[in-house]
């Protein structure tokens, strides 16, 4: 019986940056929305999110947003992911002992390498702890197979989604210069303006840029470019400016970076959008027309407690927004009794494959002269020139991020230097047993302030974002062994990297090593752990070596976009090619990764949605 | 004849303290020091450590009108591996505003994991002076105003006091 009217305009799954910024245009235009959230809904204040912070012992970029990462005997025992309602990944189980442990990892991971990136399930979604960044794709990048002959145009151009990049880079609040993010054909509307001048470039930027600037590798010009930047540098929506507290990952304390909740409280604002939190979307019911007729939903009070109820709720347009691994896996949930045998908007078989992240190398060394790290935004600029070229018919581009936090990726400083000194201890490098001895000095006194301010004033890094491949083979499925407290089945995933992506992270890392040479610096970049599963063998310059990789926590590709529907699981609009009043929103709907940090495309697409919805609703 | 008044014990650690860590008592301990991190350092080793803190205390104050090398070498070489472990979780303390215990301070070898740690207050968290030597902030918890990192910070020696010249 379809027969009554929905109760809803729209109904959204996931209160993430999406369906934040779907839910605002929706409210505006006075469509009645409600938005089904996994986890909490947004607190008063973030209060209680900075105490957790500053009271973990492992400050990851999870601490804040999720209590139960450890069980609360208070030591750093991970939570049973079987027990919780809402479970999600966190960065604490990626190590050799619990990535594929079902007891400590919620991801089910087949391999070969770790899928090494994490999400939130929370109200404002993964970017609660995004760093920022806010670059556009660059032109080519919507059209690889048609450039450089390697795997899929994107349905929509480079000025199919300019104006959305605009709309984008003001919901947030983006700040940067125009003219000096016109690069590698970016292109602009002749009386854009970004909404904010561009953040300063710290010290650590302005050493690098003096070391590479004319210089070039393997033919491609070095040039370091200020990162437009989701983060104030005037007052902007009510937020304050930028007070540099080095913490945009996991959480800036003073919110002058955008994170959706910000959105999400405006589209609350309306009057028109509701949010359920705490409140699982389970199952897609389709009807005989293949129209999305209602979604199904579980709700709990305590995220380790029981289920506290169950319901449904019909709309005229559906939205996911649940990010790249738990809106396909809601999907395959929902098999309507063997009418959708493969899950909901997947006739085409490309649900869950094609799972890509930003595969990150990390590289550190001392500059030669202090450059006064742990200071400013985590990053004020990146060499953003080597993101597109013909190399790309060959091997995976890259972005390198100039880190302005010291080694406090790298190896977890101050704390690690700082142990060292004290307890005569080397895990730095920075404290070597002096000739003849076996011992590091422990210091006391004046010694140890000299020690660790050299070592800290001089410390600095580089991140390097490698566009991964997509590849049907990297596929996120439902484990039919492991469930979550509320019995549904916990994500599985089947990643590696390719040899395209594999030779892009060489040439991340020989480019690393010729700018530390070119800036004299020394570099101290560790191999990884014999057992660390984050890391592959390669062979450079004919010599064996071993790289480790980060995940970016960019989780990208999987229900792709396309222009067929026998190989992409929505249009250009991002409507499901199967059930045509359905939309799958967010990062997963990318063809191809490239190389800019997501969130900026997922903004500009998600507000593309919301127009196309509206225009169906009329 | 004035006989000088009795330094008491929370004195005599911030003053210990200072000798330890290269940064000034009169930073360690300001003199308008609203968030008091000294007293609530002074109580939390005290009931980890207990005798073992107060013996680290008399052997200071038995020893402090010595040279400051010669105070560190009885600390950390003639007293014992207790007092000298102790000492350097005191150091820590205030450098990372955590909780290293000594026991897990002397296992941890030259390249091991880093030993287990608590944060002793949020509070304690932001008064890490690991930041200060780096002429920096805690990361989280910033008092400088925009676009601060575009130029040099301040002198070391105003983080720490002459100390750590």
């Amino acid at each position: 019986m379809n027969t009554t009217t929905p109760q809803y305009d729209v109904v959204i799954v996931g209160a993430g940056v999406s369906g934040a910024m779907m839910a605002k245009q929706l409210g505006l235009a006075g469509k009645k929305v409600l938005i089904l959230e996994a986890g909490a809904r947004i607190p008063p204040n973030n209060n209680e999110f900075m105490q957790r912070f500053y009271m973990g012992v492992a400050k990851v970029p999870e601490i804040p947003y999720t209590p139960e990462i450890f069980t609360p005997s208070g030591s750093l025992e991970l939570t049973n992911p079987a027990t919780l309602n809402a479970g999600r990944p966190n960065t604490m189980t990626l190590d050799a002992s619990s990535w594929q442990d079902p007891n400590k990892a919620y991801m089910i991971q087949q391999g070969p390498l770790p899928f090494s990136s994490t999400y939130e399930r929370i109200a404002g979604g993964t970017m609660r702890h995004w760093l920022g960044t806010s670059l556009r794709n660059v032109p080519n990048d919507f059209k690889m197979k048609t450039t450089y002959g390697k795997f899929v145009d994107w349905p929509l151009s480079y000025d199919d989604i300019e104006p959305w990049y605009e709309k984008a880079e003001w919901e947030i609040g983006v700040s940067a210069d125009k003219a000096q993010q016109a690069y590698l054909g970016i292109t602009f509307a002749p009386n854009y303006q970004y909404p904010m001048k561009p953040i300063p470039p710290s010290l650590v930027d302005v050493a690098v840029t003096k070391a590479v600037t004319g210089q070039s590798f393997e033919g491609i010009p070095l040039v370091v470019t200020e990162t437009p930047a989701g983060r104030n540098s005037q007052p902007y929506q009510n937020r304050r400016p930028c007070a540099g507290n080095t913490n945009c990952i996991p959480i800036c304390p003073i919110q002058a970076k955008y994170d959706p909740s910000i959105t999400l409280n405006m589209a609350l604002d309306t009057g028109n959008v509701t949010i359920l939190a705490q409140t699982v979307a389970s199952e897609i019911i389709v009807d005989d027309n293949d129209l999305v007729s209602q979604i199904n939903y579980i709700q709990y009070d305590d995220i380790l407690g029981p289920a506290t109820g169950k319901g449904s709720v019909t709309a005229k347009r559906y939205v996911l927004a649940a990010h790249a691994i738990e809106t396909p896996k809601l999907c395959f949930m929902s098999t309507n009794n063997g009418r959708t045998p493969n899950g909901v908007a997947n006739s085409s078989g490309q649900m869950g494959r094609n799972l890509m992240d930003h595969p990150l190398y990390l590289a550190w060394a001392q500059a030669p002269e202090p450059v006064f790290g742990f200071r400013g935004p985590l990053a004020t600029s990146g060499i953003e020139s080597m993101r597109d070229g013909s190399f790309r018919s060959d091997r995976a581009a890259f972005r390198i991020e100039i880190g302005n936090e010291g080694w406090n990726f790298s190896i977890g400083d101050p704390w690690t230097t700082t142990l060292d000194f004290i307890n005569g201890m080397n895990v730095s490098q920075l404290n070597p047993p002096p000739a003849g001895s076996s011992a590091s000095p422990a210091l006391w006194g004046p010694d140890l302030v000299t020690a660790l301010n050299k070592g800290f004033s001089h410390q600095f890094r580089l991140g390097f974002l490698v566009e991964q491949s997509p590849e049907e083979s990297n596929y996120v499925t439902l484990s039919k062994t492991e469930f979550d407290h509320l019995g549904l089945p916990r994500p599985q995933i089947v990643y590696d990297l390719s040899q395209y992506t594999r030779a892009g992270f060489v040439a991340a890392k020989q480019t690393a090593d010729a700018i530390f040479n070119l800036m004299g610096a020394t570099q101290f970049t560790t191999p990884p752990a014999a057992n660390d599963p984050s890391a592959f063998d390669v062979v450079i310059d004919g010599k064996p070596d071993r790289l480790k990789f980060f995940g970016a926590g960019h989780i990208v590709g999987t229900y792709r976009m396309g222009d067929d529907s026998k190989t992409s699981v929505v249009d250009a609009n991002q409507r499901s090619w199967d059930h045509k009043n359905l939309f799958l929103v967010g990062s997963g709907n990318f063809c191809t990764v490239a190389t800019a940090n997501p969130t900026l495309t997922i903004a500009a697409l998600a507000l593309k949605a919301a127009a196309t919805v509206l225009e169906d609703l009329g | 004849m004035s006989t000088p008044t009795p330094i008491t014990p929370l004195q005599s650690f911030v003053n210990l303290s200072a000798l330890l860590t290269g940064i000034d008592a009169s930073k360690l301990a300001p003199s308008v020091d609203p968030k008091n991190i000294k007293q609530v350092y002074f109580d939390y080793a005290l009931k980890q450590a207990g005798a073992a803190f107060e013996q680290l205390l008399s052997i200071f104050n038995a020893n402090s009108s010595k040279p400051p090398a010669e105070i560190a070498n009885i600390i950390f070489n003639q007293s014992g591996t207790d007092i000298c472990f102790l000492a350097r979780s005191v150091m820590l303390m205030w450098y990372l505003g955590s909780w290293y215990a000594p026991g897990a301070l002397q296992k941890a070898g030259t390249n091991t994991p880093p030993p287990d740690s608590v944060v002793i207050s949020a509070a304690a968290y932001t008064q890490g002076w690991s930041w200060n030597v780096a002429q920096a902030h805690p990361m989280g918890y910033s008092n400088f105003q925009f676009g601060y990192w575009a130029s040099n910070p301040p002198l070391l020696s105003d983080f720490v006091g002459d100390a750590g010249k």
